[in-house]
């Protein structure tokens, strides 16, 4: 396994706790990831039982505020603890996915790629985790998810619903459907309703050429559609 | 190291392997100018103000002289017709977006003073080229990477890492004019909210 | 499965296969490439599944999923075998009556048929239709023959035998000659020959060598590495395979773009398979000769399909080009030699192992030779892969494959080359598919994306459509393709929108040049063209454009929808489809539209039945006062 980062992205710690946090390595022999996500799992444990508890590191603290905005985010009201347990969970399964690459820098875009198709976005905490633990900067992780169309840093809808705008279909009449569309959800390409039930975008081709004008709704592959069938595709969807 | 002959604008030129171009045309006191060079920096190839016609072979193209190597027998043009058209489109399509620092000088030295490309409503000036220098030295030179670049095509900005951190030292080497030319940078590093924090503490 | 440790192994695992399977077995074929897949193609096989297991015939007929056919204008495309009859837009509710009557009693489905628009006559068998009959089919054939999910299929129609042939007794030089000798050159858009680039990666100093497979096919509106990466991956890894061999590298890399899922779970199966019968791995065939695939997936961004942009992305970088002047064959992936091909590339070499390089030679033009498939799309009634021989004319598949345009409109262009390339107007067509006669034609072959646009289609919005693509997909690097680019697609809408001026044509040009001369990468180095090729051939609507109208009708700002108080019968379809209130009117009294209301979303104009056509549009004339409010409608005298 890679040797992670001395110092957590996001914090400056005191000379203190650094000694604290160094001692505790030693003598437990774990990473300092391991030691972060054991000192979550505690965290969690107290808050539970009704204790409060300052945080051991700033570090520990980063990632506590994170896992709280990342529950306001989604619009939940969420006790402290079920905020932290649910991070907790989701960083073992980057853990798992990381290691099933063997730490190699060179799969970060495959890695983050596999980690979206599991949470369909990446809230910071994940890319913090993934920066952590590849040894990578964060400008280089924040560099390749804004420089890509696949990656998704804001919270996604239920059903994603994607218009292609390729040649063929915009010959066919594609840029209609997706102002229909638009129209239909009040939100604009790339935006979430407000009821978190529909994301929409456009796509530049999906392959489908012959049947254009193309929507996928899901999975699903709607072709040859006039903008008078959009709504009722739509409202077949819960 | 071998040494090679060159030709810059009917001048003989020598230079060593390795070189580029552009390196031994500034050895010999040729300027050729540039929007994103720094010695200390690998060649980046962004501003494309460099670009000169080689001719090789009979065969003439053009390229950007901070990254063509250098190689025994080319012949190099930096002044032509052509290439100052592209200085001056250029300069055009920069000039309404950083009206401060080196560019309009050098506007009116090839003609494009007067921008053909103004600003459309609801767009800033932002006094960045996105030359890249001040992300690079972060990365080349203080190897800490608290600077990147953020998002694709117009949407390109330069961001101070939201979780820098540790990552940056406030050694603000990347507010030097040989970085930032515009000044630009300092504006952005003052107004983050962290830095300003950091100063505090310290 | 055991893994083979010879070329004899090879065909003695080929034998038998072949002799369990009865030529003669009832096998139906489903064709369940992404195209058919969105026409429903899964519900159909099931469809299938279902029936015959109730007619208690699962285990006397197969039902084989196969790879893309290429016609997917007429998915779900059937074909039972093996009298090979072909149903086309087949529905789940005739699975019943095909397996009753067509599969039990030999009777002939009529209305699953193919119809020929002219003759009006029906064609029974796939081969005799004449979108098929016109090609030349050669890589695209076996993608509706075999199972993409079941390397078994591959190998009983051949497959391997070229890896096999080389591998036992062909030397690495020769196989690279032999390459060299087919003037095979590259199907990714530039044409570069291959065998070349293969010398000089075999010739670079370094010991460590990659071979690419480039499948980011990022150009809208081509799909055929889609159909092959799905449809026949074995035929690619056969051919990076051989590749690998004549240039001296044991790793490969398949790059595929996220927006194609079944390309990349199939691709992830075949090569696991391959690597169960010991045909990929180390000591392939018994040969001493290691290779190995890694699936690298891409993340949404055209310009990573560029080749520096793709090692980079490789490297885990951003995906952005880089400016070196050194040939990625020398210096590429982690600064070592690196050949990167297309799909459609890597899928040629086979052929050429096998049936030799003067076999290949003899097929296509002087300057390009082979095959090459092409997405024949946009207006025109046949739509779908087509490969034809280089050599054939536009004019030729467009019309006796494409069938011409639809519902009795002009052809206008034929776009080629995606957005790097140009448009091509009417009296060019006679310029034959060849990668020098097109250039020739102000235009390229690029990847292969042919979209055909009739009077229907403004060619300044066609042009503003690429320029605003190119612009998203810019990586923003370097300042030409960055700010230019923008200025174009500004220039683009002010044209489009009436507010241009001849002076914007002029700007448009100075930039183009530009942007031609000292871009970073051949995204912005071509960027210019479909606006270039339009000015050249259709100056004439750019000009219109300036004055206040726009000729085909597309343009918005230049365009007014008005009902036809002569022709309008109050139907009251296109009042209660306007999404915005903008038609006043009810049963018998003609509907008007309120201008100040419409948002010109053409659902009038699509709704209108055919036989009243009141609804119309129009551009750079006068707009007809509207009757009063309440008039009536003109009733027909009997």
């Amino acid at each position: 396994m890679e040797k992670s980062k001395s110092k957590f992205v996001g914090v400056r710690i005191t000379d203190e706790q650094a000694s604290i946090l160094s001692r505790l390595q030693k003598d437990s022999r774990l990473s300092k990831t391991e030691i972060l996500i054991k000192g979550l799992t505690f965290l969690d444990e107290f808050y539970s039982l009704g204790l409060d508890r300052k945080p051991l590191s700033d570090e520990l603290g980063a990632l506590e505020k994170e896992a709280f905005h990342y529950a306001a985010e989604l619009r939940r009201v969420r006790k402290r603890e079920e905020a932290i347990s649910e991070m907790v969970q989701e960083l073992h399964n980057i853990d798992e996915i990381v290691d099933k690459y063997h730490c190699d820098k060179s799969a970060l875009i495959q890695i983050l790629l596999e980690i979206q198709a599991k949470t369909y976005w990446l809230p910071k905490h994940t890319l913090m985790w993934v920066s952590e633990r590849l040894n990578v900067p964060m400008s280089q992780i924040r560099q390749i998810t804004t420089f890509y169309k696949a990656f998704h840093l804001k919270p996604r809808g239920k059903h994603l619903v994607r218009v292609c705008l390729g040649t063929a279909c915009h010959v066919r009449g594609g840029p209609r459907i997706l102002e229909h569309t638009e129209r239909a959800l009040g939100i604009k390409a790339s935006e979430t309703t407000e009821d978190m039930k529909f994301t929409l975008e456009s796509v530049n081709c999906l392959g489908c050429c012959a049947l254009g004008p193309v929507i996928v709704v899901d999975g699903d592959y709607h072709g040859r559609i006039s903008s008078s069938q959009v709504e009722k595709i739509l409202s077949s969807y819960t | 190291m071998s040494t090679m002959t060159m030709k810059i604008d009917g001048k003989p030129v020598k230079a060593e392997e390795g070189m580029t171009v552009f390196q031994a045309a500034r050895n010999a006191g040729i300027g050729i100018p540039s929007l994103c060079y720094n010695e200390k920096l690998e060649p980046f190839g962004a501003c494309r103000f460099c670009m000169i016609e080689v001719t090789k072979n009979r065969k003439t193209k053009l390229v950007a002289s901070c990254c063509y190597p250098a190689e025994d027998g080319l012949v190099v043009k930096t002044n032509s017709e052509r290439i100052l058209k592209i200085r001056k489109v250029i300069l055009e399509l920069l000039l309404p977006l950083a009206p401060s620092g080196p560019l309009p000088d050098l506007a009116k030295k090839y003609g494009a003073d007067r921008s053909r490309f103004p600003l459309e409503k609801g767009e800033e000036i932002t006094n960045c080229t996105l030359c890249g220098r001040c992300v690079r030295y972060c990365a080349e030179v203080k190897k800490l990477n608290a600077i990147g670049f953020v998002g694709r095509g117009v949407n390109r900005r330069v961001e101070l890492m939201p979780e820098i951190g540790n990552e940056c030292i406030t050694c603000r080497e990347c507010y030097g004019r040989d970085v930032c030319e515009s000044g630009r940078f300092v504006v952005i590093a003052e107004e983050f909210p962290f830095l300003q924090y950091a100063y505090r503490g310290r | 499965m055991t893994k083979l440790e010879s070329s004899s192994d090879l065909e003695k695992l080929r034998k038998q296969i072949v002799s369990k399977r009865d030529p003669k077995r009832l096998c139906i074929t489903v064709c369940s490439g992404t195209g058919c897949q969105a026409s429903g193609c899964e519900k159909v096989s099931a469809a299938f599944q279902e029936e015959l297991k109730n007619q208690k015939l699962s285990d006397k007929v197969e039902v084989r999923r196969t790879g893309c056919h290429g016609f997917c204008e007429k998915g779900p495309i059937v074909i039972l075998h093996p009298e090979e009859i072909c149903y086309l837009q087949v529905k789940p509710k005739d699975a019943s009556e095909v397996v009753s009557q067509t599969l039990k009693e030999g009777k002939i489905i009529d209305r699953l048929l193919y119809t020929d628009p002219t003759t009006g006559k029906r064609i029974a068998h796939e081969s005799d239709i004449p979108f098929y009959k016109n090609q030349k089919r050669l890589i695209l054939d076996n993608n509706r023959k075999i199972d993409p999910k079941n390397i078994d299929d591959y190998i009983a129609l051949n497959g391997y035998s070229a890896l096999a042939k080389a591998l036992s007794g062909i030397s690495p030089e020769q196989v690279l000659e032999e390459v060299k000798k087919a003037n095979l050159r590259g199907r990714g858009g530039a044409g570069f020959p291959a065998g070349r680039k293969w010398e000089t990666t075999r010739n670079a100093p370094g010991e460590i060598k990659y071979v690419i497979v480039n499948c980011d096919e990022g150009d809208p509106g081509a799909y055929m590495d889609r159909s092959l990466m799905e449809g026949n991956p074995h035929l690619v890894i056969e051919g990076l395979i051989i590749g690998a061999y004549a240039i001296g590298s044991h790793e490969g890399f398949i790059y595929v773009r996220q927006e194609y899922p079944l390309a990349v779970e199939n691709t992830e199966l075949s090569i696991k398979q391959a690597e169960e019968y010991g045909l990929l791995g180390k000591n392939i065939l018994g040969s001493g000769f290691d290779f190995k695939i890694t699936i690298h997936r891409g993340a949404g961004a055209f310009v990573s399909g560029e080749s520096s942009a793709l090692m980079s992305a490789i490297e885990g970088k951003v995906g952005e080009p880089r400016p070196k002047y050194v040939h990625s064959s020398v210096k590429g992936v982690w600064d070592r030699p690196s050949n990167l091909n297309n799909v459609e590339t890597w899928a040629t070499v086979p052929f050429i192992i096998n049936n030799g390089a003067d076999w290949f030679t003899s097929i296509g033009t002087e300057g390009s030779k082979g095959t090459k498939i092409f997405s024949l799309v946009g207006k025109v009634s046949n739509t779908g892969l087509v490969e034809v021989s280089m050599g054939m004319t536009l004019r030729d598949i467009i019309e006796k494959i494409g069938g011409g345009i639809p519902n009795g409109k002009k052809f206008k262009a034929v776009q080629t080359g995606g957005p790097s390339g140009g448009c091509i107007p009417e009296k060019l067509l006679d310029f034959p598919v060849d990668f020098d006669e097109l250039s020739k034609a102000g235009s390229m072959m690029g990847s292969g994306g042919m979209i055909v646009m009739d009077e229907d289609t403004c060619m300044v919005d066609t042009a503003k459509y690429f320029a605003n693509f190119l612009a998203d997909e810019s990586c923003g690097k370097c300042v030409p393709c960055r700010e230019g680019l923008k200025q174009i697609c500004r220039k683009l809408g002010a044209i489009s929108n009436g507010k241009g001026t001849e002076d914007d044509i002029k700007d448009l040009e100075d930039l183009a040049e530009v942007l031609r001369d000292a871009s970073l990468c051949s995204l912005g180095q071509t960027a210019a063209n479909p606006v270039l090729s339009t000015i050249r051939h259709f100056r004439d609507e750019y000009e219109a454009h300036i004055r206040g109208a726009c000729p085909a009708k597309v343009c918005k700002s230049l365009v007014t929808y008005y009902i036809d108080p002569e022709k309008c019968l109050a139907c009251g379809l296109c009042l209660k489809n306007c999404s915005v209130g903008a038609i006043s009117g009810k049963k018998g009294i003609i509907h008007i539209i309120d201008q100040e209301k419409c948002i010109k979303c053409d659902t009038c104009f699509d709704v209108c039945p055919e036989k009243f056509n009141a609804v119309t549009k129009i551009s750079g004339e006068p707009v007809p006062k509207a009757v009063p409010q309440g008039t009536e409608i003109k009733k027909k005298k009997r």
